[in-house]
């Protein structure tokens, strides 16, 4: 439900304020919010931030960029523990942590050049292959230049001319050895006397010829020695980044836990200065702002008077009208019920003195989940695999409840599975063990779209019912009685249908026109036009409801199709694994889809009956 | 005969309005997946709307099982 907020006020000499901002941030209830100042309120201005204020945060923001930037480097250990660091260690610690940076640092440059020196001798191992075998014959070669070339392989006729260029410039003392390196290029190795080095580079300058260039720290060498250390290198780079590896994980084992603890505590620090741009001041006094959860309203007072004493007062401030809608809401359900807030999650918080649907959701999502499902093994299969996922997902708040809310709503399968005698589809009845209690949903389809519609009936009208009293406690009598009138409007022309279906009494005709007439007027008043639109909308809502029958459907006669398909086979283990296989698709499916389904449910024909979004989410001042 | 036009009739009863959803699907599940990638905070958002287009094939569904059904 949605907690009723009180707005405090605190109030005491400036001396207090930075002990009173760490208080208030132990205390992590009270969402700040910024005082008003200037001309509506001539006793306050805004608090001036201090100059040393000032360079204290410019100092943390550098702290906490530098620290990201060094948990960036470093890959988190299996496990570590976040160190606690007090608001007055940071600087020391931040200076012990100086030389590690600097060595992580370090590592990592190294790290980077050997990553890049292995990719280049990757690149270079094409031609090594190639031309290994070629230069090595030609090592002996003194006053000799060997050069390497690339040559696409569609222009193979540049091969002949430059051959017969070379022959021309030498006077016939070269020799040149082509190899085809790949499907698109060819290798050349061209040995000739260095006295003819500048004529054969202008001629080898042309646009198809690709010269291998060596990088920088093989530029020195000639082409044979290049490709020796590179073959050398491609041995040794591995291991080498393999140690400087094992090294920085040793010190991210050592140090990750302490660096992340320093960022913690430097970001709180960070945000308790930030709260003085919230503050405003008067000549000798502080005043912060801001709004407190009921329930914990009395123990924060007490905990300031108990460290405080009468310096520093905090007080209730009452509530304007204009403030209302900028209350903001703190959801808090019991224990059993949490898990299904996630669903909320996906949309913009309720505003504040709204429905908190969380308890409506906890009560219809397993139902419809289950409803879809209504198989005993897909329930069991489904619950125990929720379980197991939930406790490996329970450092995650979002996946635990997922899990859990995963694992009430198998719950709800396997009991519809005993109503609908289903066991991975027909197995339990073909093996004898089961028979449907209530229908067979293959045979009952007409049942199931009917039982389906009254769902849809209930649920609607509930929606629409929680809107009208939420408007009725809330003293919004226009919206209250609009709300009635369209709930009138669609029971009679509920009634009306059951007439004509022969479902009710004919009796019923007479009154039940008139409501219709009513409460179709009535709505038209209060709501303009879109009023009858709006009940078009809800006919269409129930109607939506018969997805519960038809999703469900599709996923028992798959579960029949799989085990049709296993009875094929003359094998039993052949058997077993196609309907195993095809039922764990289902199983997925079934997953899937009645969680798209039942969500759908609610968010589109249930909360549009009585959500009202638009809130500001809680977000206490607190420590990370 | 009428059996064959029966079918028939469900048979477009349910098809069209399937065609019709999966068109729409397809362009809000498009214009979704972009919307995603910018802000994940919308995925529920983005639920509802790929989920809503449904609703005609389930009607299409009631009408071809009341064809079939008469």
């Amino acid at each position: 439900m949605i907690q009723k907020m009180r707005k405090v006020q605190i109030i005491g000499p400036r001396g207090c304020l930075d002990d009173c901002i760490k208080a208030l941030h132990d205390a992590a209830v009270v969402h700040i919010e910024s005082v008003e100042a200037g001309p509506q309120e001539p006793f306050f201005s805004r608090l001036p931030m201090e100059r040393e204020k000032l360079s204290e945060k410019s100092y943390l923001d550098k702290a906490a960029e530098r620290l990201r930037n060094l948990l960036a480097l470093l890959e988190p250990p299996p496990s570590y523990r976040t160190l606690r660091v007090g608001g007055g260690e940071i600087r020391k610690i931040l200076d012990d942590i100086t030389p590690v940076e600097e060595r992580i640092k370090l590592l990592h440059a190294r790290k980077d050049e050997l990553t890049e020196e292995l990719n280049t001798v990757n690149r270079y191992e094409r031609l090594l292959a190639g031309f290994a075998p070629i230069v090595s014959r030609l090592g002996g070669l003194k006053n000799f230049d060997i050069i390497g070339l690339t040559i696409e392989k569609t222009r193979e006729d540049i091969a002949k001319i430059i051959e017969a260029e070379i022959n021309r410039i030498t006077g016939g003392s070269y020799q040149l050895y082509a190899k085809d390196l790949d499907e698109s290029s060819i290798g050349i190795v061209l040995t000739y006397p260095r006295q003819h080095e500048p004529e054969v580079r202008y001629l080898l300058s042309g646009k198809a010829i690709n010269e291998v260039r060596l990088p920088d720290e093989y530029a020195d060498m000639t082409l044979i020695n290049a490709l020796k250390q590179m073959g050398r290198r491609r041995g040794e780079l591995p291991r080498l980044m393999e140690g400087v590896e094992g090294e920085l994980n040793r010190i991210a084992n050592d140090w990750y836990g302490v660096m992340a603890g320093l960022l913690r505590a430097v970001e709180d620090s960070i945000d308790e200065i930030g709260v003085l741009t919230y503050a405003a001041q008067t000549r000798f006094a502080f005043v912060i702002e801001g709004w407190v959860p009921v329930d914990v309203f009395e123990p924060f007072k007490e905990r300031f008077l108990t460290l405080f004493g009468d310096r520093v007062l905090v007080r209730e401030l009452e509530v304007e009208e204009r403030e209302v809608q900028n209350i903001p809401v703190s959801i808090k359900n019991p224990w059993f019920l949490r898990p299904f807030e996630v669903f909320l999650g996906a949309l913009p918080p309720p505003k504040y003195g709204s429905v908190d649907p969380t308890l409506y959701v906890a009560l219809f999502f397993p139902a419809f989940w289950g409803l879809i499902v209504g198989d005993i093994g897909y329930g069991a299969v489904i619950f125990g695999l929720s379980l197991y996922l939930r406790k490996r997902f329970r450092a995650n708040n979002t996946f635990r409840d997922i899990f859990t809310v995963l694992a009430v709503s198998s719950v709800a399968a396997v009991f519809f599975g005993f109503l609908f005698g289903e066991f991975f589809g027909d197995l339990g009845e073909k093996l004898g063990i089961l028979h449907p209690l209530l229908i067979n949903r293959v045979e009952a389809l007409q049942t199931l779209i009917v039982l389906t519609m009254g769902i849809g009936i209930g649920h609607v009208l509930l929606g629409i019912i929680i809107g009208a009293v939420n408007h009725l406690l809330k003293g919004r009598a226009k919206e209250a009685v609009a709300k009635i009138a369209y709930l009138a409007l669609v029971v009679s022309f509920l009634v009306i249908l059951g007439i004509m279906f022969e479902y009710l009494p004919k009796g019923l005709l007479t009154p039940g026109a008139i409501v219709l007439i009513i409460s179709f007027i009535l709505l038209t008043v209060f709501e303009g036009v879109l009023g009858p639109l709006e009940f078009v909308k809800a006919i269409g809502n129930i109607v939506s409801y018969v997805r519960l029958m038809a999703v469900g459907t599709a996923s028992v006669v798959m579960a029949l199709v799989a085990n049709q398909i296993g009875g094929l086979s003359e094998n039993l283990v052949v058997g077993i694994i196609v309907a195993g296989l095809i039922h764990t698709l289902n199983l997925m499916l079934s997953v899937l889809s009645p969680s798209i389904q039942s969500m759908r449910l609610h968010y589109v024909e249930f909360f549009s009956k009585f959500y009202e979004a638009g809130g500001r989410r809680y977000t206490p001042f607190k420590k990370r | 005969m009428e059996k064959a036009l029966v079918a028939l009739a469900a048979a477009i009863a349910i098809g069209l309005p399937a065609l019709a959803t999966a068109w729409a699907q397809s362009k809000i599940g498009a214009a979704g997946g972009g919307t995603l990638a910018e802000k994940p905070e919308l995925s529920g958002t983005i639920i509802i709307l790929v989920a809503i287009p449904e609703t005609m094939v389930l009607l299409g569904f009631v009408v071809a099982y009341l064809i079939i059904s008469r």
